[in-house]
């Protein structure tokens, strides 16, 4: 019986090459932020590292540079402009306004300023100083940082009123 | 042997044959069977599939093939093959999280993936085609991908100046110029500065024994109530410039009472004007009077103070000089007024600017600085120590070059030492067999090398030279990512021809323009020409700008235009000549061709214009969103109440055209404003006049 033996051994020399080749290393989760471009703290709860990619960054770097003066309630040099303003400016992590309005409205209102889309007039438009792509990342970085969290709807919403159609 | 017998050995020998052929049949069958399931052959069979199941499959095998995909870049001797398996690394519709990997689209990036390829920026073994040889270190592969929270290292092997895009590469570099590294260790990019630590040659002119030791033992003095460091002893939130160096009791006293020795030449006392003396010594009030002309001279744009606010100890002031709580209990009297009155005659290269004092300025600050900004319990803890000895001055001088004090610190006699620590400047390609691990537990990997050596280099070897530095939250990242970015000039043979060169910036001017900006040292916070400081106005343009009477008065009595600013310009008592000789070397030399001085004649305006400028200023464009005129309005731009007497009207009219034309980085939007529109804006911007003298910046201290 040793050609049983031997046929054997063969058959499990050939299995086991097989599944060799076959074998795919398992990838571990990675930490988000860990394995973020670069973070930015919840504006809500400063403990807390929200995960920005690589054009989140650059919007958060045209925020920080031209937004953040009037949309958020404290800025790089320390008060606010918020107070000096009527109407309310949206803070940019406002979630619960701005989830509702598509990023094509949110674009158009920075790019065209706050009287093109019927609002005031104290928003200026930003369309000669800022390039699109800016623009875009600057839309890209309010929806990462948004609270409540930003979830894109499925359904499209209108450039002008920023309401789902 | 029977033939029946016979019959049976070839019978058994015939099926011998026949297994030992099925066998190796099968062998040699395994090696196309093999290269049929390789991994990558996996992959793009799962992408077809993949893109078989989404409804734009037509795009997604646009450029399907099914051998290997490979991209070639011999500039920087870069072969990668990453894009057979991430193959839809460039399709926009597979960038959200939905798409699995590997065929998920890469996020938004400056560089295209198929025409860069994946491993100049994650490294890796680009020519692998199995998972694991790609990705991660292997026996004969030792570089795996970089982390993504350090892939900006890669940006810095090309791009040696700071880019806006790669903020934690830019703070890396910036935390070790600042920390002097380069002071012990060769650095990719950085010069060794003229001047690394402060001369100590005469420092025992400058600051007792007693002191010298309690700043070597812990060169950061403030704890909170709790005995933690909050804030060090040196600048303000940073890590201070010297660190702690790892010195027993005795190395600490021989080093206190060698450099407490170290006065070569003795400071002159300064003889103050006998009728000021006997004015100024008696007054009681002359503490407060110098705390007062301490602030109101703006010394806290370059120095900070510890300030209690609501029970919490804070760091009030800029961090261009040392921070100045506790000056008192270290420096002598005539060292200070010495100094003050002269600091680069101490100091070569003394970054402060010389004041023109008073006799009765001087005194007052003097005595403010010495009496008001000390701490009794400073020096409590540290006994007295005894002159220097012959023997302490030698184990001192030895001392200080073992321990490596002169990398940074000169003192005349003593040899300076350059590269004491290990080169740096090509860290980021080393391999593992280079570095030395000891017998730490420390994997062995270049990132955990460096993570360790730069937390607690202790860790990696005990007897390391190297001080313990405090670094913030995330400047532990930003140091192993601009570390990691450091891969020496001939890392790649191609790569100088893709290198960004950094900038230079060295400019001084001559004359006697050139010995007033020196003297004021303008550069430190003012820009000219593209050098100098970022931390007031760049003065480039500044005579298209302003007008020069406006200058005159502002260098004489300098007071913020914009109402958020914490910096103010430092009064420093510039004479009529001198403010005149300034104002007219920038508006003469400070010019764009953009802004055509001649073109526009604030005469020319009528009231009709400056009418409508105000109406689209209040109610169309709404400007008082961002400027304040008077007491209504926004912090953003700056203070127009004054501006018909400060700028010009040609510049008015560039700037309402295009800001950014005349300063790129400025915030004001770039409005469409028509030609008619722009006139009369600065029609009425030109009427705003604050007549009389300007109020003095006395009324406000330096510190609010």
């Amino acid at each position: 019986m040793r050609w049983h033996l031997i046929f054997l051994i063969g058959a499990i020399a050939f299995s086991s090459a097989i599944q060799g080749c076959r074998k795919k290393p398992a990838a571990a989760e990675a930490d988000p932020v860990e394995n973020a471009y670069s973070t930015e703290s919840d504006w809500n709860n400063p403990q807390q590292n929200i995960p920005l990619n690589y054009q989140q960054t650059q919007g958060q770097k045209v925020f920080y540079a031209n937004c953040v003066w009037c949309h958020a309630n404290s800025t790089p040099a320390g008060p606010s402009n918020i107070s000096n303003l009527k109407p309310t400016p949206a803070l940019a992590n406002d979630g619960a306004t701005l989830n509702s309005l598509s990023d094509e409205y949110l674009q158009n209102i920075i790019t065209l300023g706050g009287s093109a889309m019927s609002k005031s007039a104290m928003m200026p438009s930003w369309g000669m100083t800022l390039a699109q792509q800016d623009i875009r990342a600057v839309v890209s970085f309010m929806r990462a940082i948004a609270q409540p969290p930003y979830q894109p709807s499925a359904r499209s919403a209108s450039p002008y009123t920023g309401r789902e159609r | 042997m029977s033939v029946e017998e016979q019959g049976r050995i070839s019978n058994r020998l015939r099926i011998f044959f026949a297994v030992c052929s099925v066998v190796f049949l099968g062998v040699l069958a395994i090696s196309p069977i093999r290269e049929q399931l390789r991994a990558w052959k996996d992959y793009k069979r799962a992408y077809v599939r993949f893109a078989e199941s989404r409804p734009e499959t037509r795009r997604l095998l646009a450029d399907f093939h099914p051998g290997l995909d490979q991209i070639w870049l011999p500039q920087l001797n870069v072969t990668d093959r990453c894009t057979t398996c991430h193959q839809g690394i460039d399709q926009p519709s597979l960038m959200d999280t939905s798409a699995p990997q590997p065929f998920r689209a890469h996020s938004i990036i400056p560089h295209r993936a198929t025409e860069w390829g994946c491993v100049v920026c994650h490294q890796g073994q680009g020519l692998a085609t199995e998972v694991k040889e790609a990705h991660q270190a292997t026996l004969s592969w030792e570089k795996p991908l970089v982390p993504v929270k350090y892939i900006q290292a890669s940006c810095g092997v090309c791009h040696r100046s700071n880019m806006a895009e790669t903020p934690k590469l830019n703070r890396g570099r910036d935390v070790m110029a600042d920390l002097y590294c380069v002071g012990c260790h060769k650095l990719q990019g950085t010069e060794r500065p003229v001047m690394l630590g402060p001369d100590l040659t005469n420092i025992g002119n400058k600051t007792s024994r007693e002191w010298i030791y309690k700043w070597l033992k812990d060169p950061r003095t403030i704890t909170d109530t709790n005995g933690n460091v909050t804030v060090d002893g040196y600048e303000n939130e940073e890590e201070p410039r010297m660190p702690r160096f790892r010195l027993n009791e005795n190395e600490l006293k021989i080093l206190s009472v060698f450099l407490g020795a170290r006065k070569s030449s003795p400071v002159e006392p300064y003889k103050f004007d006998a009728r000021i003396l006997t004015v100024w010594e008696k007054k009681p009030d002359t503490v407060d009077q110098g705390e007062i002309r301490f602030r109101q001279m703006f010394c806290s744009t370059c120095h900070s103070l510890a300030v209690v606010r609501g029970g919490e100890t804070q760091i009030i002031g800029g961090d261009i000089g040392p921070e100045l709580t506790k000056v008192g209990s270290k420096i002598t009297t005539d060292w200070l007024i010495s100094w003050l009155r002269n600091p680069q005659a101490d100091l070569p290269h003394a970054l402060m600017p010389r004041y023109g004092w008073s006799d009765e300025d001087l005194y007052k600050v003097t005595r403010y600085m010495l009496d008001r900004l000390t701490d009794p319990d400073l020096l409590k803890d540290v006994s007295k120590l005894a002159e220097a000895q012959t023997a302490e001055v030698q184990l001192g001088t030895r001392l200080f070059q073992e321990k490596g004090c002169s990398s940074c610190h000169v003192i005349s006699g003593i040899k300076s030492q350059k590269d004491f620590g290990p080169d740096l400047s090509a860290e980021g390609t080393k391999t593992v067999s280079q570095l030395d691990f000891g017998d730490s537990k420390i994997p062995r990997a270049l990132i955990s090398f460096i993570e360790a050596k730069t937390s607690n280099p202790v860790s990696v070897n005990s007897n390391a030279r190297m001080p313990q530095y405090h670094f913030k939250e995330g400047d532990v990242a930003a140091v192993i990512t601009a570390v990691l970015g450091m891969q020496g000039p001939q890392s790649v043979p191609g790569i100088g021809t893709l290198v960004v060169p950094a900038s230079n910036t060295e400019y001084r001017p001559a004359g006697e323009f050139g010995k007033v900006y020196q003297r004021y040292k303008c550069d430190i916070c003012h820009k000219f020409a593209g050098h100098g400081g970022t931390l007031a106005p760049d003065l480039s343009w500044e005579g298209s700008r302003a007008q020069r009477r406006w200058i005159v008065d502002f260098l004489k009595n300098p007071q913020t235009l914009r109402p958020t600013l914490i910096f103010r310009m430092p009064q420093f008592n510039v004479t009529e000549q001198e403010a005149n000789l300034l104002a007219d070397y920038l508006t003469m030399a400070f010019q764009t061709e953009l802004v055509d001085l001649s073109a526009a004649n604030p005469a020319q305006f009528t009231r009709e214009q400056a009418a409508t400028g105000k109406q689209i200023y209040e109610s169309k464009y709404q400007c008082q969103s961002c400027h304040t005129i008077g007491a209504t309005g926004g912090y953003v731009g700056p203070n127009l109440i004054n501006i018909g007497n400060w700028l010009n009207a040609a510049w008015i009219q560039g700037w309402l055209k295009n800001p950014q034309a005349l300063v790129p980085d400025t915030i004001e939007p770039r409005r469409a404003f028509s030609p008619d529109e722009i006139q009369a804006l600065t029609a009425y911007l030109l009427t705003l006049k604050q007549n009389g003298q300007a109020k003095p910046a006395a009324a406000s201290g330096g510190l609010q």
